[in-house]
């Protein structure tokens, strides 16, 4: 395995609700490689988002160190993580979530807004992902006017756009056919091996786990089965 | 404008107080319904502004790649989402920033029917007590005396021509049946006097100040001349030219002869005429001498009582109040006692009786009216927060700050209120600025530029004030919670 570009360290997280405390990560511990492509897997309710919300820097842990490449995100602070996450971390997510009144290129535009970029530099970059995705044809076109499997393309260019060396995706293909599924997977496989991208994905379908190097199932807030799969 | 003070004319038949009370009247009720229906109609004005505000907006953020104009660009396009809620939003605030800034234009204009002007003020003179104030002729030379016994500085600038007498005439041009239609009501003065205390008939120019300068001249030159305005030539189907036998009501028994000699200008004095005090007068000592019924020769009823008001342009307040303690000097005036006061006290005595209405517009209507908009405000933007709770989660993901949210949801609360704002009070200043309603002496009723300004800032205020609770609502979404809910 390549050089951890992830690191997790004793995750502990644990929410409270009510008087009631729900430990759903308990001292996990694990390393990502760079350019490594992951799935996880596990039952309902076991923590697999709420492990990749920690990853990406979405929460923060209530104790262990998350690190991603350089960075330490699990000692930074909310504005310092969402600056964090435009330039090193893309989102898929299951039911796509872009944003119905604009189209295709300006969702994929909307992260590079927040960076220091030419209008010019930023027209390159979202047509060079729209073309990687396949639709080029379609930028001018809404949420609305696409299918689930377009819409979801459009949603890995807006997550690669800013070309963050980490993807992570919570369930990509849940809400998609077969055949449109299958594209999804194609592209995170070109996303991992042309461009080096390290992904973790959450699946519940082991077809779809299986497209990945290693799969990672998660149960009761520990890390039980560590299998080489795929490649 | 300076007009009449409460003492003026026949008690009942003051015009400006109905028709004042019916005007506030008429603003608190009626306008609301107005606004609502102009609301609706502009809706599609709205929407076009809307949108071509968009398009500029996306012009910008295409040629300079600027980010607030994109975020502006979505507010927009958020906006356009959902055509009712944005609807009800600007029909809300408009009807908020019209009704507010007709009553702000009300305030005003009360404000300066009332207000000194220092430069150029007028003290009247009435009598102590009674309303309507009636003096002697007597007082009237009096007053002059008092007037020369002033030091230098204090006596008024243009001697004469800053000082005249009132005396209020109602009379009736149909004795027997006495109806309404027939009545005049007339300012008796002396004709001089229209051209320098008249508030506006002093500033007429070209044409009407001509007719004006020569309707005078012939009023000097022919004691039974009589102008009247326009309106109520009409209303009394006359023409210039015409002679008129008028029986007076208030002075009873008195009838003249009159001939109309010229016009008031529209929406000058409507409804009023003017006669030469010195016919009046005349008429009062001729009955005297010359009544048949008159056997002892007894002065008219009204002899002693035909002044009504003094007016005095004063250079400054030592003056004032040095004629006032003269005034006030039972020595110089006892039968009866007078006092003097400024125009504006007389009109604040004037507007006594609106004081209850003034106040509750002012301090009670207009912030309830805010306070209960804002509500609504809140209302509206909380339902579509709500409703793009994920999207806002989606924009922080992509590493937008809290207040970049802020900043879309107040903003498109702000957009609203500003357009609604900018077009109620454009419509306010265009359309009601114009009608030009006249409300009796007190001028033509104007909307003042400046809501134009406090119109739209209104209509953002409430905006901001309303969309703030939701807007850090949507600010301080938890993104992890609701992916890990939803997904
Ligand atoms: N913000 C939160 N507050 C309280 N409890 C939470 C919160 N987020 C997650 N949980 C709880 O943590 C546990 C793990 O949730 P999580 O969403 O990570 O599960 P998951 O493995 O992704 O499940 P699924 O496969 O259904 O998506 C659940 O019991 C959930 O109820
Ligand atoms: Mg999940």
């Amino acid at each position: 395995m390549a050089r951890a570009l992830v690191q997790v360290r004793d995750l502990v997280k644990s929410f409270t609700r009510g008087t009631e405390r729900i430990d759903v990560l308990q001292k996990l511990t694990l390393d990502v490689g760079q350019a490594e492509f992951l799935a996880l897997m596990g039952p309902s309710g076991s923590g697999k988002t709420t492990l990749l919300n920690l990853i990406a820097g979405l929460d923060q842990p209530t104790s262990g160190k998350i690190s991603v490449g350089e960075n330490v995100i699990s000692e930074m602070s909310e504005s310092e993580l969402a600056r964090w996450r435009t330039r090193h971390v893309g989102f898929i997510f299951q039911f796509y979530y872009l944003l119905p009144v604009l189209t295709a290129y300006e969702n994929v535009e909307l992260p590079l807004l927040l960076l220091a970029l030419t209008k010019e530099q930023r027209r390159k970059q979202v047509t060079t992902a729209l073309d990687l995705v396949g639709l080029a044809d379609r930028m001018d076109h809404r949420p609305g006017q696409l299918s689930g499997g377009q819409q979801q393309r459009v949603g890995i260019a807006r997550a690669m756009v800013t070309d963050p060396e980490l993807i992570v995706a919570d369930e990509p293909t849940g809400d998609l056919d077969t055949k449109s599924a299958d594209e999804i997977l194609k592209l995170m496989e070109i996303l991992r091996a042309q461009l080096g991208k390290t992904i973790i994905m959450v699946t519940h379908d082991p077809k779809a786990a299986s497209r990945a190097q290693r799969i990672l199932h998660l149960e009761k807030g520990q890390l039980v089965l560590d299998t080489a799969a795929g490649v | 404008m300076f007009g009449m003070p409460s003492e003026m004319g026949p008690t009942g038949l003051d015009p400006s107080m109905g028709l004042l009370a019916g005007y506030l009247l008429g603003v608190l009720g009626g306008l609301n319904l107005l606004a609502l229906g102009l609301g609706f109609i502009t809706l599609p004005v709205f929407f076009i502004l809307l949108y071509a505000v968009e398009q500029v907006s996306l012009a910008i953020s295409n040629a300079t790649g600027w980010f607030p104009a994109k975020l502006v660009l979505y507010m927009f396009r958020g906006l356009r989402r959902s055509p009712l809620r944005t609807s009800l939003t600007y029909i809300a605030l408009f009807v908020l920033t019209l009704v507010l800034s007709m009553i702000y234009s009300v305030l005003v204009f009360i404000g300066r029917v009332t207000t000194e002007k220092e430069a150029d003020f007028k003290a009247i003179t009435t009598h102590k007590t009674i309303i309507p104030s009636q003096m002697p002729r007597a007082h009237y030379e009096q007053f002059k005396r008092e007037l020369a016994k002033l030091p230098d500085g204090m006596r008024p600038k243009n001697g004469e021509a800053d000082l005249m007498a009132w005396s209020f005439f109602l009379g009736t041009t149909d004795p027997i049946s006495k109806r309404p239609d027939s009545n005049v009501f007339a300012f008796c003065i002396e004709p001089r006097k229209i051209l320098t205390m008249m508030d506006g008939l002093d500033d007429l120019t070209g044409k009407e100040k001509a007719d004006l300068d020569a309707a005078v001249a012939e009023m000097e030159r022919d004691k039974q001349a009589i102008v009247m305005s326009k309106m109520r030539m009409k209303k009394m189907n006359l023409q210039v030219g015409q002679t008129i036998k008028v029986t007076g009501l208030n002075y009873t028994d008195l009838v003249f002869d009159l001939r109309i000699i010229g016009e008031l200008p529209d929406g000058k004095y409507d409804n009023i005429s003017f006669i030469n005090s010195a016919y009046l007068f005349s008429q009062l000592d001729a009955w005297k001498l010359n009544n048949p019924k008159n056997r002892t020769s007894e002065p008219h009823p009204m002899d002693a009582k035909c002044i009504n008001l003094i007016w005095v342009r004063l250079p400054n307040k030592e003056a004032f109040e040095r004629l006032a303690a003269a005034v006030n000097d039972t020595g110089n005036f006892s039968n009866p006692q007078i006092k003097l006061e400024t125009a504006s006290s007389g009109f604040g005595t004037f507007l006594e009786a609106f004081k209850d209405i003034l106040f509750g517009m002012k301090y009670l209507m207009a912030p309830a009216m805010v306070a209960i908009m804002c509500l609504v405000i809140a209302n509206a933007i909380s339902i579509g927060v709500r409703e793009r709770r994920t999207e806002m989660a989606v924009l922080k993901v992509l590493g937008f700050q809290p207040r970049h949210v802020l900043f879309l949801v107040v903003g498109e609360a702000v957009l609203v209120g500003l357009m609604a704002g900018f077009m109620s009070t454009l419509i306010a200043f265009k359309m009601i600025g114009n009608l030009k309603l006249q409300i009796a002496f007190f001028g033509a009723f104007f909307v003042p530029g400046e809501v134009l300004l406090y119109g739209p800032m209104l209509g953002a205020f409430v905006a901001v004030a309303g969309s703030i609770a939701p807007a850090l609502n949507a600010k301080n979404v938890k993104v992890a919670e609701v992916f890990s809910k939803v997904a």
